[in-house]
């Protein structure tokens, strides 16, 4: 009997120390959707800025996941604390994709912080008001924007084709010397086969800020009729990876990628410098990624804060452009002038500012979204 | 002495709570959520979308365990018996200890491993290139269902030799010995004594082994490429691409439907083997 007292005794104590550990210093969390390079962006660059200049506060990273099934965690897990009426939920920044992102504005997650923060001025681009079909102002600020384009090693391709007329002719001509990932395997090749759409279905401003329309996708039949004879002429790959990964080994010569993995490897030397990039018309979608704060997040100043950090141009500059090569979060002229020249044209230097302009394409509204993939999944792969 | 037989529930009690809570509950809610409208009205719709579009990935996957599962089955018995049989005892200690190693790598790591040794001009392909035995033209990529099946058999082999060899190392030797002196060949005392009796040893790792097939998402996600698929990629699919947790219970329901059929026909097997009788 006695031994039992004392190990409760000896539990107790100990479990107090522990927590009065915890309590001396504030932990910031912060929930990161996306590929293991988000991940390492937040936990190694921004992170220890913070630190640095909150001595009292710990970060404590977590990564759910990459693509929109590691927004889908964070949403989920906010939304059973709201369900389950939590004083204080447990995550107070969070990086998630667009598509959730409006979901959690739809659902009251999210805190209309934009306002509170010197750098909210600085972002006036239109994914940052609306995140697909949904109205997302005040709610969120764009980490940074990634596109997809397609990637080809130039010391094969001369003439890469402009757009998905010429791609479509130039697969004929090179029969399994383009590859993509289909859509179960990765984002990139739910992108090619968006452009498709908007090549061949509905056009991109159609799908992507107009309301839906049930009947809209009938239009497509001819769209995916034609693109399942083009996948006769095309290599599949195992994944956005796995699509530069063949591109490497050059067991594909063309193939989608976003431009934000393409120029991280091409840096690591993981794929050939002969590698470069073209956006091919009439368009590729890309995406932004957003930091939001949770509307009852335990930190709220802080947590502000610490996006006003991470949206400041010098941390766009130096973070996202110079060292992990996206396109900025915030409007480019206000980065511009924290970047020497040589970063700023190596960024620009295979997709122009005007390209990006004319063929960068806002990813569907969700409704469209899906009637795109389950169309394929009925008329393409099956 | 004098505890009554029901204070042995309170024992099973925690056990028994474990499952009801982590698993009964979650495949009851999986079985309701697939068959039930967003109402909660019963509904067949999204079982008829299931057949509507994945199909063909429904027989993939059903072709894909099975050859997996018959080459699993024919190799293991070999090694096994190798190893029981053999009377190079040197050959036998290193074939045991080479068995076991896939045992020890996680599905996903093995995946990774066969996306770089499988791929088209990866390291298979360029070994046999550099040996001279091909030249870059002839190869060919194993990365797709022939892809799926080598990396299933090479990390499961190593589970079901693991107890079809402990299966046939427990047998009475004396039989064997019997059998050698009256004059029969190795190859006869492995399928006329010992195959019998090690037979429901081998239905119960080839169950084990076809049910951890089904349930594997990395490998299909990442030496599968494109259609069709495996279900497992599809019900990832479907929760992450739509967050439509209908359709993909649906699909769990499809393979729990063929994982049962598979555990009945067994149970029914080694029930009668035990001379029980309904």
């Amino acid at each position: 009997m006695f031994t039992k007292t004392k190990i409760a005794v000896i539990a107790t104590i100990g479990l107090a120390q522990f927590s009065a550990v915890a309590q001396a210093e504030t932990v910031l969390n912060v929930a990161t959707a996306g590929s293991q390079n988000m991940v390492d962006y937040v936990k190694t660059y921004l992170a220890p800025k913070f630190e640095a200049m909150h001595p009292d506060v710990k970060i404590k990273v977590v990564g759910t996941g990459p693509g929109d099934a590691g927004s889908h965690k964070i949403f989920e897990k906010l939304s059973a604390q709201k369900d389950s009426n939590q004083e204080n939920w447990d995550i107070d920044v969070a990086v998630v994709h667009q598509k959730v992102g409006g979901e959690m504005v739809n659902e009251g997650l999210l805190a209309n912080y934009r306002n509170d923060i010197s750098t909210g001025a600085l972002v006036t681009r239109d994914s940052a008001k609306n995140a697909l079909g949904t109205n997302v102002e005040g709610y969120v600020m764009p980490m940074f924007h990634s596109q997809t384009a397609i990637a080809y090693n130039s010391a094969f391709v001369k003439n890469p084709p402009k757009s998905y007329d010429e791609l479509v002719t130039w697969t004929q001509k090179h029969p399994k010397a383009f590859g993509y990932n289909g859509i179960k395997n990765g984002m990139s090749g739910v992108s090619f086969v968006t452009g498709w759409i908007y090549a061949y279905g509905s056009d991109a401003n159609t799908l992507s800020s107009q309301s839906y329309d049930s009947q809209k996708k009938n239009e497509w039949n001819q769209a995916f009729t034609d693109l399942k004879a083009f996948n006769q002429n095309v290599t599949f790959t195992p994944g956005n990876a796995g699509t530069l990964d063949m591109l490497n080994r050059g067991e594909i010569f063309m193939g989608p990628v976003w431009v934000d993995m393409f120029y991280s490897w091409k840096d690591q030397g993981k794929i050939p410098p002969t590698m470069k990039l073209a956006l091919i018309g009439p368009g590729m979608p890309g995406q932004p990624m957003y930091y939001v704060t949770p509307s009852k997040a335990a930190h709220p100043q802080l947590a502000r804060e610490f996006i006003t950090l991470a949206t400041s141009p010098e941390v766009q500059a130096e973070g996202i452009v110079k060292r992990f090569n996206w396109y900025p979060g915030i409007d480019a002229d206000n980065v511009k002038s924290k970047l020497d020249k040589a970063s700023w044209e190596k960024l620009f230097a295979e997709i122009t500012p005007s390209d990006l302009a004319k063929y960068g394409k806002s990813f569907p509204i969700a409704e469209y979204f899906d009637d795109i993939k389950e169309g394929y999944e009925r008329k393409v792969s099956n | 002495m004098g505890v009554k037989t029901s204070h042995y529930y309170w024992l099973v009690a925690p056990a028994a709570l474990m499952v009801a809570i982590f698993f009964l509950y979650p495949l009851a809610f999986s079985l309701y959520s697939a068959v039930s409208a967003e109402s909660g009205q019963f509904t067949l719709a999204h079982l008829e979308k299931i057949f509507e579009l994945y199909s063909t990935d429904i027989l993939f996957t059903l072709i894909i365990v099975l050859s997996s599962v018959v080459i699993l089955a024919v190799l293991s018995i070999s090694i096994a018996a190798l190893i029981t049989l053999s009377p190079f005892r040197s050959v036998v200690t290193l074939l045991g200890f080479l068995y076991r190693l896939p045992l020890f790598i996680p599905f996903i790591v093995t995946a990774q491993m066969m996306r770089t040794f499988l791929a088209k001009n990866g390291l298979m392909n360029n070994a046999f290139i550099a040996s001279g035995l091909m030249t870059p033209m002839d190869t060919v990529s194993f990365l797709g269902w022939s892809g799926i099946i080598i990396t299933f058999v090479w990390k499961q082999l190593a589970f079901t030799t693991l107890l079809i060899s402990g299966a046939m190392a427990a047998l009475d030797e004396s039989q064997i010995r019997a059998a050698r002196n009256l004059g029969a060949s190795r190859v006869r005392i492995l399928i006329n004594i010992i195959l019998p009796q090690v037979a429901p040893t081998i239905g119960v790792s080839l169950v084990l082994s076809t049910v951890t097939m089904m349930s594997v998402l990395s490998v299909p996600l990442m030496i599968g490429t494109g259609t069709p698929t495996m279900i497992s990629a599809d019900m990832a699919f479907r929760v992450n691409s739509y967050g439509d947790y209908s359709v993909a219970n649906a699909l769990g329901l499809v393979s729990y439907v063929l994982c049962a059929g598979l555990a009945w026909f067994y149970l029914r097997q080694s029930l009668e083997d035990k001379g029980v009788r309904s």
